[in-house]
């Protein structure tokens, strides 16, 4: 799908937008694979791939070799150029990120699919519910009459 | 193409037409409704995917111009603050609706007499009171009685676990002496009636796999279809017709899932399609008796649409909130600021309620119902590392009030998908609504900052959410005076005898909160109101 040269220099932005965490427990987006994510997105932007051209077109061609706080610098030049191409960017970006279902649990949310399983969560037993709401109940009636 | 006549035809299998439905099963009459929309499949699901958080951006969208499906229509919303959202199936919007399941308060019905804004209702929540409970009773309803905030009634069902999130706030509540009570839902908070309790899966808006949730797919739907009424789906009607001798209802055209169009006679017609899709289809029904619609020789068709503008405030506490385990909307609700109060500078009021956090894609691209995403770079790493999974937010629902410049027309160029002339918008805050979100949200701060936030995120920049047009009333409303009104105190339409309404376009006011629990147990009145005089029924 991406010539090398385009995938890396991808890669490389993407791991800008959203990058590792500085322990290195969570992956940037680049090194994820999020680039994969692009070309099946035509459901959540019109031109998924035109906007990512746009972007890798606009992008400094020493921008692999760059520090990363010039890295930074360089994205935010091209943000301010080209919106909306970079807006398209950012939320595919994102969807491709969090759409994997091993990136969840780094946010304490659980990898598999919601249902069947969903969480295990206890009702809060009657006496906790009655020690909670005692203030409430204690004030009395809480609504206008209307007749 | 003709098909055989039917006594009652029911256009819109969502929320209210399946109510009067069942209300109308033990008439014997014979029932169809046409729905536009198919019968959503085990499979069509899609939290049953490892990416489902996806699908709320694409085919699961709640924003019809989102989704963009055949059975959806789009709707022109460049004119309003809010757009409109919905789900066209069966079951309707209850498909992808949250379950948070209030009732409207006395006062709600009274604005006018009380307050001197709005209007009054003809019917008042005593009389509504056994309509509730019915439709409890059919749904499903998980709670906690003794809620002071309303006269005595007891949920069916123990309420769903209000969890961490809730148990914070509710400790803020507390903390500055302000109502709170843990929310009524129409999900399931153990197994009912041969239906499975939730599993607390926190994505209730891409439908409930788990069937817990009070979809009417899951209530009504499978009890009426039983009981012999017919369902016909991928059915959408393009116009009710009309005698222009008699000017009563005859029937509709409608566009079948063969492509065809067919003509579906009877003999009284009741219109489901919600706030919006009511008064599309009505404007769209023309004829020489009516030629700005139909049942609208005082203009009002479309006037008056209300939605419940709202803006929300985020704690970031110490510890994990677990904010995504949970049904979605519904912890707690706070009606502390509901009524009117003269030290304030507006009148009627809001509901705080806790909606629990989203899941990460759906933060990151900037909240349910909003579209900005966070930053990226550094901040974004920071954000949903340190800030996401500690959230904890209150959503301030304001009660809307009835004005006649927010209203549904045709829109001259836009169609869907068979060529039917799309809905048209035209929505602004009302300054009275600005004034009590801008006083919610400094209360919500104050409640945060005590339950123990230790940071709290505001925007302050006046805008309410844009996908947040989820209830959507007002536009056919009810009333004594037909100069005023569209129907009468009991859902018919003043002008033709044989049509009925029953959906949220026939409330005077909006309230505070989430209208479904009323929409239905109005519609059930509206049933029972046709039953009890059934024979003077079009005199
Ligand atoms: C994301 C979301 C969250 C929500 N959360 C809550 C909540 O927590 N609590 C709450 O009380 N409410 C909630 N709501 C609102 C709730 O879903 C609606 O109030 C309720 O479903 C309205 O019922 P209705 O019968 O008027 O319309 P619907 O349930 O929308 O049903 C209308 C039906 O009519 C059909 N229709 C329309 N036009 C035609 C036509 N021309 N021909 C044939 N069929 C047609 C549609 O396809 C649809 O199926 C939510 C809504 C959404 C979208
Ligand atoms: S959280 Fe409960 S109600 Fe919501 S979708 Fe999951 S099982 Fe259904």
């Amino acid at each position: 799908m991406w010539a090398d040269m385009q995938r890396s220099l991808l890669d490389a932005i993407l791991d800008e937008l959203i990058p590792p965490s500085e322990d290195g427990r969570i992956p940037g987006a680049g090194a994820l694979g999020v680039a994969e994510f692009f070309p099946t997105a035509e459901a959540y932007a019109p031109d998924p791939m035109g906007a990512v051209q746009t972007i890798l077109n606009a992008v400094s061609g020493e921008f692999v070799a760059l520090p990363r706080d010039e890295k930074v610098a360089e994205l935010k030049r091209v943000e301010a150029a080209c919106g909306q191409a970079f807006e398209t960017l950012i939320r595919l970006a994102y969807m491709g990120y969090y759409s994997r279902a091993d990136t969840r649990p780094y946010f304490g949310v659980g990898a598999h699919p919601i249902h069947p399983t969903g969480y295990p969560v206890e009702r809060e037993s009657a006496a906790l519910m009655d020690q909670l709401t005692a203030p409430v109940r204690a004030r009395g009636k809480a609504y206008r009459d209307a007749k | 193409m003709q098909n055989e006549p039917v006594d009652v035809l029911i256009i819109g299998a969502g929320a209210s037409g399946a109510a009067i439905a069942w209300s109308l099963l033990e008439t014997r009459m014979r029932i169809l409704c046409l729905e536009q929309g198919p019968r959503l499949e085990d499979r069509d699901f899609p939290s049953r995917d490892d990416d489902y958080e996806l699908a709320r951006y694409g085919k699961f969208s709640c924003d019809p111009n989102v989704r963009g499906l055949k059975q959806d229509y789009p709707i022109n919303a460049d004119d309003s603050c809010i757009t409109p959202v919905n789900f066209n199936a069966v079951g309707g919007s209850t498909i992808n609706f949250l379950g948070h399941w209030p009732r409207m308060k006395p006062s709600d019905f009274r604005t006018k007499s009380l307050d001197g804004v709005g209007a009054d209702w003809p019917v008042d929540y005593e009389t509504l009171a056994p309509f509730y409970d019915m439709n409890d009773r059919n749904t499903g309803v998980s709670g906690l009685g003794g809620n002071p905030a309303y006269p005595d009634y007891k949920p069916e069902l123990p309420p769903i676990p209000i969890g961490k999130l809730g148990q914070t706030l509710a400790k803020g509540f507390n903390a500055m002496g302000y109502h709170w009570w843990p929310s009524d839902v129409s999900i399931l908070s153990q197994d009912h009636d041969g239906r499975q309790a939730c599993v607390n899966a926190g994505t209730c808006d891409l439908g409930c796999a788990a069937g817990a949730k009070g979809g009417t797919n899951f209530t009504y739907w499978p009890m009426l279809e039983n009981a012999g009424v017919e369902l016909r789906t991928e059915a959408r009607v393009r116009e009710i017709l009309v005698d222009d001798s008699t000017g009563f209802a005859t029937g509709v055209l409608y566009h079948g899932s063969d492509g065809q169009v067919h003509e579906q006679r009877a003999e009284l017609v009741v219109v489901a399609c919600n706030g919006v899709g009511t008064p599309r289809l009505l404007l769209n029904s023309t004829s020489k008796a009516f030629p700005n619609g139909l049942a609208n020789r005082n203009g009002m068709v479309g006037k008056n649409l209300m939605f419940h503008p709202l803006t929300g405030v985020a704690g970031v506490f110490d510890e994990p909130m677990l904010g995504h385990e949970g049904p979605m909307a519904c912890s707690i609700l706070s009606q502390e600021f509901y009524e009117t109060d003269p030290n304030r500078d507006f009148v009627r009021g809001y509901g705080l309620h806790s909606g629990r956090s989203t899941t990460p894609m759906t933060y990151a691209l900037g909240g349910y119902g909003i579209d900005n995403p966070i930053p990226w770079g550094a901040e974004h790493r920071e954000i949903m590392d340190n800030v996401y999974p500690y959230l904890a937010g209150l959503t301030v629902v304001s009660e809307d009030l009835p004005e006649e410049h927010n209203c549904v027309t045709l829109d001259p160029d836009l169609t869907d998908s068979d060529g039917i002339a799309a809905p048209k918008i035209t929505y602004r805050l009302g300054e009275n609504t600005r004034k009590m979100l801008r006083h919610g949200e400094e209360q919500a701060k104050e409640i945060l900052l005590a339950a123990g936030a230790k940071k709290v995120l505001s925007k302050n920049d006046d805008k309410v959410w844009w996908r947040a047009g989820w209830h959507q009333m007002g536009t056919c409303r009810m009333g004594d005076d037909p100069e005023t009104s569209v129907v009468n105190g009991w859902g018919r339409s003043h002008d033709v005898k044989n049509l009925f309404i029953v959906d949220g376009s026939i409330f005077p006011t909006a309230g505070a909160v989430n209208p479904t629990s009323t929409i239905q147990a109005m519609a059930l009145y509206v049933g029972d109101s046709i039953k009890t005089n059934i024979e003077t029924l079009f005199d």
